[in-house]
């Protein structure tokens, strides 16, 4: 569980907060997705989360250790994996496997251990055909692949997606999120996913608006979408679905339930159709 | 500028001389040039120079492909060759006219000299042909990690180079990028004097920093999440291990250099 109590950040000589008095709790095996315009304060939040930034103000404890407490940075980021936006700067080494090695590594662990890692991080994320090619080789698809088995060989608790899609062609940016959707549901990891594609969290069970620092709305995506104009002036979109449903609805037809998903929404199209 | 490029000039493969530990072949390298130096005379040349067919055969690597790394240096061997032909003091003239005055001594001694530049890059270059530069990487960092208790960087001096092996082929693509977008506005690379041309480098080496800091930032905050934190408490996926090849190849380099100086010796005063 990662705790957010009254957090407030500056960076230096910037003349406003990145975040102020920022508070959220996020629970363990949650899949939660911080939206936000450009400057909004989300990836500075997500690097608050496993200390690479301390907070200016308040605190951040991941399962009871304070990320501003040094001795536990260690444990903190091995329990808290943060994929970073650009594939090209997050890979350490050449060879795939070396790479996703990095990180256990690090942490000290045993070779042969690391290996076992290595190979069923590669597996869980479909790479491991890849393991001896060179990373340059790669898509950016496969890069953030490669850089989610290297969070996965640390085995965190929490995976955080800082705009981790943003970068990546349409074929890259579906790989990633079915792996981070198959890792929520298959090994119940917590996921934090910083994004501006609205579509992307539609399968979110919590969505936070963040704006101008703070967080202006939380709920589940059902509760924001029905926002849509608070969203709009917040510089956000409703997903596409959404946003048809609504014009839909406006336009005099009626849909029934509360559709979301793409099937969810072409279902009850149909189903309106029927009725007439 | 094509992004594919080799590094080093590794040839994969899967031999007796690749399995080598990195260490091996590293330490075989320098030892190598120690033997290179132990010949005294011309005729002993020949034992380095088995020692260099024998090891070519044995890791599969083709001739052309070591004549290919020995060719950059041709110029060099000839300068070698012509500079202590003429200007070598002796005795015994072979040939005089005009200010050209060739003797003996002068012609062994650059025949000599020659064949020792010339071995000792082909010796050389049989670690670059048969090691990975991600294992020599390797194999430099535990051969210096002693070093270490004189406060000597090894372990960061590795990590710079296997950062340095990881973006090149990065920054190839960046530079690439910058060239063809410069392009797109007019600036023209491919003619023009020296100078220009130089000049013209400056539209590429100004973005290729600009960016190259930003990613070095980047990669320091990934490596720091991914819990890096220096050579301390760090274990490897790939531990090196010495093996049995690797001691007989010891043993057969201890046997070549004896061999060398017994046979420099046995051919005392001769040519």
């Amino acid at each position: 569980m990662i705790q957010i109590s009254d957090v407030t950040f500056s960076y230096e000589d910037a003349p406003s907060p990145a975040l102020s008095h920022v508070s959220l709790e996020i629970r363990d095996g949650e899949m939660i997705a911080v939206v936000g315009h450009n400057g909004s304060g989300k990836s500075t939040l997500a690097k608050c989360l496993n200390g690479l930034l301390l907070p200016t103000e308040g605190t951040v404890s991941v399962n009871g250790m304070l990320t501003s407490d040094e001795s536990s940075l260690l444990s903190i980021r091995q329990h808290v994996g943060i994929v970073f936006q650009n594939p090209d700067n997050q890979l350490v080494t050449t060879i795939v496997e070396e790479d996703v090695a990095f990180g256990p590594e690090n942490l000290g662990i045993p070779s042969d251990e690391i290996r076992k890692r290595v190979d069923s991080s590669l597996a869980e994320v479909g790479m491991s055909s890849y393991a001896l090619h060179s990373s340059s080789t790669l898509s950016g698809g496969q890069k953030q692949r490669i850089a989610i088995a290297g969070m996965l060989a640390m085995q965190p608790d929490v995976l955080v997606l800082d705009e981790a899609t943003a970068m990546l062609d349409p074929q890259g940016h579906r790989e990633v999120i079915d792996i981070v959707e198959r890792l929520h549901r298959e090994k119940g990891i917590t996921i934090v996913m910083i994004t501006q594609h609205m579509e992307e969290t539609i399968g979110c069970d919590r969505i936070v608006v963040m704006g101008g620092g703070q967080i202006r709305m939380q709920g589940t995506p059902r509760e924001i979408f029905r926002r849509g104009s608070e969203l709009q002036d917040l510089g956000l979109d409703v997903p596409e679905t959404v946003w048809l449903r609504n014009t839909l609805t406006s336009g005099g037809m009626h849909l029934e339930g509360d559709p979301l998903t793409i099937e969810e929404t072409a279902e009850a199209i149909c189903r309106s159709f029927l009725k007439k | 500028m094509g992004t594919k490029i080799t590094l080093g000039q590794y040839l994969p493969g899967n031999t007796v001389i690749h399995k080598l530990d990195p260490r091996t072949k590293i330490i075989l390298m320098i030892a190598f040039i120690v033997v290179i130096f132990l010949v005294k005379r011309i005729p002993v040349f020949l034992i380095p120079a088995l020692y260099i067919v024998g090891t070519l055969l044995l890791a599969k690597i083709p001739v052309r492909y070591m004549a290919s790394s020995l060719k950059p240096i041709r110029w060099l061997l000839l300068i070698m060759f012509v500079l202590n032909l003429f200007l070598t003091d002796g005795d015994t003239v072979l040939l005089q006219f005009w200010i050209v005055r060739i003797t003996k001594e002068s012609l062994r001694q650059a025949v000599f000299i020659t064949l020792r530049l010339l071995l000792l890059v082909a010796g050389t270059s049989l670690l670059t042909l048969t090691t990975s530069p991600i294992e020599l990487t390797d194999g430099l960092e535990r051969l210096m990690s002693p070093l270490s208790v004189l406060k000597f960087p090894a372990h960061e001096i590795a990590m710079m180079m296997t950062i340095a092996l990881r973006f090149i082929p990065t920054l190839m693509e960046e530079v690439d990028r910058i060239q063809k977008a410069q392009m797109s506005r007019g600036i023209d690379f491919s003619s023009g004097g020296l100078i220009s041309r130089l000049k013209n480098m400056i539209p590429i080496l100004v973005p290729l920093f600009v960016s190259s800091f930003r990613r070095a930032d980047e990669l320091a905050v990934a490596m720091e999440s991914r819990c890096y934190h220096g050579s301390e408490g760090r274990t490897r996926l790939h531990q090196l291990k010495m093996q049995r090849n690797d001691y007989l190849a010891f043993a057969a380099m201890a046997l070549i250099a004896a061999a060398t100086v017994i046979f420099s010796r046995i051919l005392g005063g001769a040519i």
